[in-house]
């Protein structure tokens, strides 16, 4: 057996509900769903998981003072970044509510009121109904009835409590809200801007490197991720790339740490790319107006360069003075460069670079995948795609001797195997020279080095096809 | 209808333009249809999986249960693109798709946006979509069984439980004791069943493509499986491997080309936070405190049991391992090797299946009567002060060149070292390989002997030298030769006899012990 109540009288008691002021965040609305209050939106998102919302909505403000609510604004919203503005309408005060509307909250709003309570015998299935007073909510209901004093379900037994309305404050969802003094009455554009986590944005580079014609392929893709529980319809959407401050400490410079792989920006460009600008920030705006829905990662086109000269090469890091159990690949690295002669001719946004190259069959593989700072045009990169199979280097501490106090003599040996049919040039780095801060001293040395920086020193030893190779050095160190 | 009324008068002004414009007067009605139209490509052609190690864990081999590497997964698929821009929906992905990796190829036109939305349909997000709306309150009587349906509009988030407006009043779902539960009449827009992955583009014209989807995905692994079979004279091995493919995602790629890439190629983003679904909201139905007067709060909504620890899969592997028949197997696929840059990529001849939660093996690697060296291994620990005796470790020691019966490279794996013995074979050791190029040394850990044992003993401990004596005991009935690393320890020069040689970089006593006997050494290490 089904019984249905009537439509009519849910829906005079939800439009009382209304008329009596009870604050709902969200009207009743018809079953098809729900519009976005939203207006005219532009959202500006920065790399570092935050943006800037921009809401110009058609509002009806009356003269007076009176309390406007803003729905759909994001749900990760920082309420006190709000700002609010309207022809004609000053700001009383700002608010921001999230006394959330639960059945724990609408009992402990009811303490004192008195609710309806409906009792069904579990044997005959007959209901009894009764007012009670709810008299305190503390661990449990302790509810008045006449002039018994009972505690709500305290046997098992089923009870339904029903109240008479919604509390006021109790909402849905938090809300903002601010209160105008409006000098006269009418519809009128008013926006809201505000700051929330939750948008973010990097970018995803796919390279398609061909070793034999010495050419890379790079698409360039913007990525965005919302997880800021909102959607943002039709919104005209800038990308900002370069990090804003969030409360971080001044970063002073630092240099890697001793066995760390080296950074792939070998040679900061000093080119500007034809994009726009903002102070340091380059701009990368999105063509149309997108819709940014929630948990949508939405990835857009922003780079297409085709052919553009990279090699191919290896470098090894050691990090310390110290010897290899065993031999140990060597990165295998990819350089190209982001100029406009001979390169990609683009500032880079910070992302992930996933290079592929293509296999017996044509068909393109997955090779590895590094990570790329805000690169400036111009720039020289060696991206490290993972470590060569073929390619090993073990270094040896072949000699170690006290000198003084503080003076070491150590003689290195480097052997390097090549098990390719090519012949490869392998850019073996000797880090962690100037340890404590102390000056280092490369005493004799079987092939030439370069000086990196005063942590490193560099050989681009040639190994055979097959082969392998040999280098020393004897460094005097202070300890 | 209200799309026909709107066209009448266009096509009668067409129609009006007379015959020289006759034949473009498709175009201007097909391009006015509003946004672009949406194309299903349900399931891929064909498709191509590449499976990537997990460079995190181990050589050796892996857990069913807990798959961390990944493969590139190439589909080809074919679509139908209408004239003026489409959405191109691509259903039956790998659950493990990283979506920022994926590119589509062979459009006519330009990929101008990806997207994957993860607005999954749950309990909570039913809920969630109909805030404001009306639902119906359906209660059973527990007595009489009569079913009885309310109209109620929802007033709270899925977050704060659930509270409704009936006509009664204001009420909370599930707090009276009662069976009572919510029925919806459809379902809010924009959730799926799965996140989907979606492309727009844009065609001149109507027109079939085949395209290439080619993504990331998680939850598969791969090793190789070696198998080390010693011959009965003790000098040669046959070595074999299976390619061991595992697939733990929920998609099944039948007659797939299948392989597999050696090496380890460099992987700097996260990759579960790429693939991690969007947390469907939880549904949380909690009351108002319900404390009663004798008892602690009984939680009325207890959680569900933890769902029982996984079954352990990896048995049906090593049956399939040890179980083969040593003696000239022969098999109808073995897969080819071809290098991929600085990496070696595998390719399974046939088109196979890759199936959900299942492993895959095929032969890889098959050479016979590979000459190797048995010996023991130890290290002298110069710096404690403390004298004692360790056992050494079995090693098998192979050259990895074509003249002595390799010459290949040899993915990282598990190794099972087994010994023919009569009519059956003797498992003798677990042990693992590392990724070994072409003319290196492989070395085999093949577990630890008791049989040979290193004891030392401090015959001098000063500021000024340090001085030990080595003695190898062998219990066996036959001679073993020995390796001991002689470290290096900073500050001292190294005085020790002609039995120490410079060996991969470091000093070590080569022994030779006789069958039950012993061998010894003394040695100095001299403050320099």
């Amino acid at each position: 057996m089904t019984v249905r109540f009537t439509m009519a009288g849910l829906q005079a008691l939800a439009m009382m509900g209304t008329m009596a002021g009870a604050a709902m965040a969200l009207p009743a609305q018809a079953q098809t769903g729900q519009t976005s209050a939203q207006g005219d939106l532009s959202v500006t998102i920065y790399n570092d998981d935050l943006a800037l919302v921009q809401d110009v909505r058609q509002l009806n403000i009356s003269s007076g003072v009176s309390r406007i609510e803003f729905p759909d604004v994001s749900a990760q919203i920082r309420p006190e970044t709000l700002s609010f503005s309207a022809p004609g309408a000053a700001i009383v005060e700002q608010n921001f509510d999230y006394d959330l509307l639960s059945p724990d909250t609408l009992m402990e709003k009811a303490v004192g009121q008195v609710v309806t309570i409906v009792r069904t015998n579990p044997g005959s299935g007959a209901e009894t109904r009764e007012q009670a007073k709810v008299l305190a909510v503390n661990g449990g209901v302790v509810l008045q009835i006449g002039n018994r004093i009972e505690v709500l379900r305290d046997d098992g037994l089923p009870v339904r409590v029903i109240f008479d309305k919604v509390p006021p404050n109790l909402r849905a969802r938090p809300t903002l809200s601010v209160r105008v003094d409006s000098d006269r009455a009418g519809t009128r554009p008013a926006s809201i801007r505000y700051l929330t986590p939750g948008l973010g944005w990097s970018a995803d580079y796919v390279a398609l490197f061909d070793a034999r014609a010495g050419k890379v392929d790079v698409q360039g893709w913007v990525t965005l991720t919302n997880t800021s529980g909102t959607t943002y319809t039709n919104a005209n959407t800038l990308l900002v790339a370069g990090s804003v401050n969030q409360r971080q400490a001044t970063p002073y410079v630092r240099r890697p740490a001793p066995g760390m792989a080296v950074s792939p920006l070998r040679n900061p460009g000093t080119e500007t790319a034809g994009r726009e600008q903002l102070g340091d920030f380059y701009l990368y705006p999105i063509a149309n107006r997108t819709t940014i829905a929630s948990n949508q990662t939405k990835q857009v086109s922003f780079l297409d360069v085709q052919g553009v000269p990279a090699s191919a090469g290896y470098e090894y890091v050691n990090g310390w003075l110290s010897t290899g159990t065993e031999a140990q690949s060597a990165d295998s690295v990819v350089r190209f460069s982001t100029s406009a002669r001979g390169g990609l001719g683009d500032a880079l946004p910070a992302g992930t670079v996933r290079f592929y190259q293509k296999d017996a069959s044509g068909a393109p593989q997955f090779t590895g995948e590094n990570r790329l700072g805000h690169t400036p045009m111009g720039s020289q990169l060696a991206l490290a795609t993972g470590k060569a199979f073929d390619v090993k280097v073990q270094p040896v501490v072949e000699q170690r001797q006290k000198l003084g106090d503080s003076k070491w003599r150590t003689t290195m040996r480097y052997e390097l195997t090549n098990a390719r049919p090519d012949a490869v040039t392998v850019d073996l780095v000797q880090q962690g020279l100037d340890f404590a801060w102390s000056d280092t001293r490369i005493a004799s040395e079987s092939l030439k080095s370069e000086r990196r920086n005063a942590d490193a020193v560099v050989w681009h030893v040639p190994v055979p096809a097959n082969g392998r190779a040999s280098v020393t050095a004897t460094f005097e160190t202070r300890y | 209808m209200k799309s026909r009324f709107r066209h009448a008068p266009l096509l009668l002004a067409l129609t009006l333009l007379s015959a020289a414009g006759m034949a473009r007067a498709q175009l201007p009605g097909a391009a006015a249809l509003p946004g672009p139209v949406t194309v299903v490509s349900p399931a891929p052609l064909s498709s191509s999986v590449t499976v990537y190690r997990d460079m995190a864990r181990e050589e050796g081999r892996f857990t069913l249960r807990w798959l961390r590497g990944y493969a590139l997964i190439s589909e080809k698929r074919r679509v139908s693109l209408p004239a003026g821009d489409a959405v191109v929906r691509f259903e039956g992905v790998a659950d493990g798709m990283i979506a920022v990796s994926a590119v589509v190829t062979g459009l006519p036109g330009a990929v101008d946006e990806k997207n994957r939305d993860a607005r999954l349909l749950s309990p909570a997000s039913l809920l969630d979509g109909s805030l404001g709306n009306r639902v119906h309150l359906r209660r059973t009587n527990p007595a009489t069984g009569a079913v009885t349906e309310t109209d109620a509009i929802v007033r709270s988030g899925p977050d704060n439980a659930v509270v409704l407006e009936t006509p009664q009043g204001i009420e909370a779902l599930r707090c009276s004791g009662l069976p009572e539960t919510l029925v919806y009449d459809s379902v809010p827009e924009g959730l799926s069943a799965k996140p989907t992955f979606s492309v727009h583009t844009r065609s001149e014209r109507a027109t079939e493509a085949e395209v290439t989807l080619t993504y990331l995905a998680t939850g598969f692994d791969w090793g190789a499986s070696y198998v080390a079979t010693i011959a009965e004279d003790g000098r040669t091995l046959d070595l074999f491997a299976w390619l061991t493919v595992a697939n733990g995602n929920g998609a099944s790629f039948e007659g797939a080309q299948l392989l597999a890439v050696a090496g380890q190629p460099n992987r700097s983003s996260d990759f579960d936070a790429l693939v991690a679904r969007a947390p469907s909201p939880q549904l949380n139905l909690s009351c108002w405190p319900m404390d009663s007067t004798g008892t602690q709060p009984s939680s009325a909504d207890g959680m569900p049991p933890p769902p029982p620890p996984p079954a352990p899969m990896a048995v049906m592997a090593e049956i399939q391992l040890t179980a083969r028949r040593s003696d000239k197997a022969m098999y109808a696929a073995v897969a080819t090797q071809e290098d991929l840059g600085d990496l070696k990529l595998y390719r399974v001849p046939v088109p196979v299946d890759v199936l959900p939660d299942g492993q895959k093996q095929v032969a890889m690697i098959q050479r016979e009567k590979v000459p190797f060296t048995a010996f023991y291994a130890g290290t002298l620990d110069p710096v404690q002060d403390e004298d004692g005796s360790v056992p050494l470790a079995r090693m098998l020691r192979m050259d990895n060149r074509d003249r002595e019966g390799l010459g290949l490279p040899l993915p990282s794996g598990s190794v099972a070292v087994m010994r023919r013995r009569g009519d059956g074979e003797l498992l003798l050791a677990d042990s693992t390989m590392k990724d070994r190029a072409i003319g290196e040394k492989v070395e085999i850990a093949a577990g630890i002997s008791g049989q040979l044992r290193l004891t030392r003993t401090a015959l001098a401990l000063s500021d000024k030298e340090r001085r030990f004596r080595l003695v190898l005991a062998n219990a066996t009935k036959e001679r073993a030769a020995a390796e001991i690393a002689i470290p290096r320890l900073d500050g001292f020069d190294l005085k020790a006899p002609a039995g120490v040689k410079n060996k991969d970089g470091g000093k070590v006593w080569l022994a030779s012990v006789p069958a039950n006997g012993t061998a010894s050494l003394d040695l100095t290490y001299r403050r320099q």
